[in-house]
């Protein structure tokens, strides 16, 4: 299943039961953008509690209304957030820092590292 | 990719940074897309600034709103330190700031304040009609009256308890006497209070300002006068004149005084004997304060009885009276000189009676002292009694019942009608020293002095005049069955050896004429 907001974002549920989320590259993340990926991942995941991969690599910024939207409860039971660049890396650890997020978060720069935490979690709630 | 130190973007960077510095928060590094180090030190810092920005606005507004709450609370506090809760009006702190402000626009060519000080006349008797809540509204409309009657530049105030204030500025003498005229003309108007109707009428002090003044002695010689007024008599306005001060600090000397010479026993009790007219013999005794003063020598009870009533001394007063009286009273009766129907006479006060334990301490003395209780009498004035308090009667209740004797004093100083008399539970009626003085010289004189013996035996009570001084005053109050007299004439007030020496020689008389009665 995917959802998107035609071309900002991608949101898909794998076969895995992991919800992913891609940023389009150099996307500015605004609080309106963020609310539309939320809803958009709620849709995906037909309101179960799902685990969730946000690959964020190449994305531009990130504004403090999109901060507070994601650090509110939503469908993810535990968020992987893969990057690569340090731009990655200082971005996602804003999202981690300034505004904690409800559910268990971490920075990945591997994608197999990521959905092996993710899955380890998935486990770990008798998923 | 370049060097650091040769990206051209570090520069765009450093002035970034400097805004910042500056204070700038809401500056903006724009990313480039790039995903290198320096593209994430500018992606964070724009991200910081936005943060710090947030953060600043929030601060700015808490402390905006923690501020005005701070004023809020500020001025309600100064509200509350300068105003009196109950009415709403300023309080004696305000009131004197106000008359000093008066007193410095005097100062620059104003005319000088006045200031009228104001105290209800018998409010207690209010509340205790009325309860605390009843009181409560009047005092609340005595300050809406006050505000009605005063000007609008004016300030009234309430000070606690029944004691308002007004002060009157650029005033004259006469714009300060006639809003005080007319504050109590408005004062006496009916009030409704629940279903009672009341009238307070009130004392007032009025003091005009002068050069050199303080807030402090204006209104210390406004009490004063309010003072002196309302000790001549109630409802009326008292001007301030310099010779008050004089009397105010004699009288604050006498209170102070009177506690002191309670401690250190110097105040004793004379007797002064009352004899049935018809035989000369004596029948009782009134006990009389007097105060043995270190250095002015034997005071008498009009100096410093009056003050001890609006001090509440005259509690502690009337019960060392009572107490010696008692004592008295028991040693007399040990020595076996007392005649058959003798009774002591003791002055008792309303506030006494208004307190509480004044009966139990009477009869518990009677009882240390094995003093039976028809020995003793209680004397309240006719004046004491006005006013009807229910206390009051409770107490007269209790001592009758007990057997107690009471006296009705100083009858024809008030306004009591015979009628008035037959509800009260008195037994003896004392005719004051005024009516009597004229008797054997003035025909009009003698003649209300018989009716008023003539009802007073009528309803059943014991007429006793006061202040016989001749053998004339006593042969006409003979000729007219007045049954008892007391005065000068039988014999002056009496230390206590003297009065035993009295008693003695009473006794040794009435031996003596009933041997001749025998031996005849």
């Amino acid at each position: 299943m995917t959802a998107g907001d035609g071309g900002q974002m991608t949101v898909v549920l794998d076969a895995d039961g992991i919800a992913r989320l891609w940023w389009a590259p150099g996307v500015k993340i605004t609080g309106d953008l963020a609310r539309e990926a939320v809803a958009a991942l709620v849709g995906v995941c037909n309101g179960e509690r799902k685990p969730m991969l946000v690959d964020m690599q190449g994305t531009g910024t990130l504004t403090r209304d999109a901060r507070v939207v994601f650090a509110q409860p939503s469908s993810a039971s535990r968020i992987a957030l893969l990057g690569k660049s340090a731009v990655d890396r200082v971005i996602a650890n804003f999202a981690l820092g300034v505004s904690p997020v409800p559910v268990p978060t971490r920075f990945f720069t591997s994608e197999v590292a990521a959905v092996a935490w993710l899955r380890e979690g998935d486990h770990a709630r008798g998923g | 990719m370049p060097e650091a130190g040769d990206d051209p973007r570090l520069e765009a960077l450093v002035d970034f940074v400097v805004r910042l510095a500056a204070g700038d928060l809401g500056a903006r590094l724009e990313p480039r897309g790039d995903a290198d180090s320096i593209e994430a030190v500018v992606v964070g810092l724009n991200m910081l600034a936005e943060e710090l920005e947030v953060l600043y606005a929030g601060l700015e507004q808490h402390v905006a709103e923690r501020t005005v709450q701070l004023e809020h609370a500020q001025a309600e506090l100064q509200r509350q330190a300068l105003q009196d809760p109950l009415t709403g009006l300023p309080n004696r702190t305000l009131f004197g700031d106000r008359i000093t402000h008066a007193l410095a626009c005097a100062e620059r060519g104003a005319r000088p304040p006045v200031v009228l000080m104001l105290d209800l006349d018998g409010f207690k008797l209010i509340n205790d009609r009325l309860g605390h809540a009843g009181g409560d509204m009047v005092l609340v409309e005595v300050g809406r009256r006050l505000l009605a009657v005063a000007r609008k530049t004016d300030t009234v105030a309430r000070f606690g308890g029944d004691e308002f204030a007004v002060l009157i500025t650029d005033a004259t003498p006469a714009d300060g006497l006639r809003i005080a005229e007319r504050a109590l003309a408005e004062l006496r108007l009916p009030q409704s209070v629940g279903h009672h109707v009341i009238s307070p009428g009130a004392s007032i002090g009025v003091c005009i300002g002068s050069p050199g003044q303080t807030a402090d002695s204006l209104l210390q010689d406004a009490d004063t006068a309010m003072y002196l007024g309302k000790a001549a008599g109630r409802n009326r306005i008292q001007v301030f004149q310099p010779a008050m001060r004089a009397a105010a600090l004699a009288r604050v000397r006498i209170a102070d005084e009177l506690e002191t010479a309670l401690v250190t026993d110097q105040l004793t009790v004379f007797y002064q004997p009352f004899v049935e007219l018809s035989t000369g013999r004596v029948v009782g005794a009134e006990a009389l304060v007097r105060w043995q003063h270190p250095e002015r020598g034997l005071v008498l009870p009009g100096e410093f009885i009056r003050i001890a009533e609006e001090t509440g001394v005259i509690v502690q007063v009337g019960r060392v009276v009572a107490a010696e009286a008692i004592r008295q009273l028991a040693d007399w009766q040990a020595e076996r000189v007392l005649p058959e129907a003798f009774r002591l006479h003791v002055n008792a006060s309303p506030v006494e009676f208004r307190g509480s334990g004044f009966v139990s301490y009477i009869q518990d003395t009677l009882r240390r002292c094995r003093v039976p209780a028809s020995r003793l009498a209680m004397e309240i004035t006719e004046t004491g009694l006005m006013g009807d308090e229910a206390e009051i009667r409770e107490t007269l209740q209790e001592l009758r019942s007990l057997g107690i004797g009471l006296a009705l004093d100083d009858f024809g100083t008030g306004y009591s009608s015979i009628s008035y008399l037959r509800q009260l539970p008195v037994d003896a009626i004392k005719i004051d020293q005024s009516l009597v003085r004229g008797i054997d010289t003035d025909v009009q004189q003698r003649n209300l002095v018989a009716a008023i013996v003539q009802l007073v035996d009528a309803v059943g009570l014991q007429p006793i005049a006061e202040g016989v001084e001749t053998a004339a005053q006593a042969a006409q109050l003979r000729s007219l069955a007045c049954a008892q007299g007391q005065g000068y004439h039988f014999s002056p007030p009496l230390p206590a050896d003297e009065m035993g020496t009295f008693l003695r020689a009473q006794l040794a008389q009435s031996d003596r004429q009933r041997a001749d009665t025998i031996f005849k």
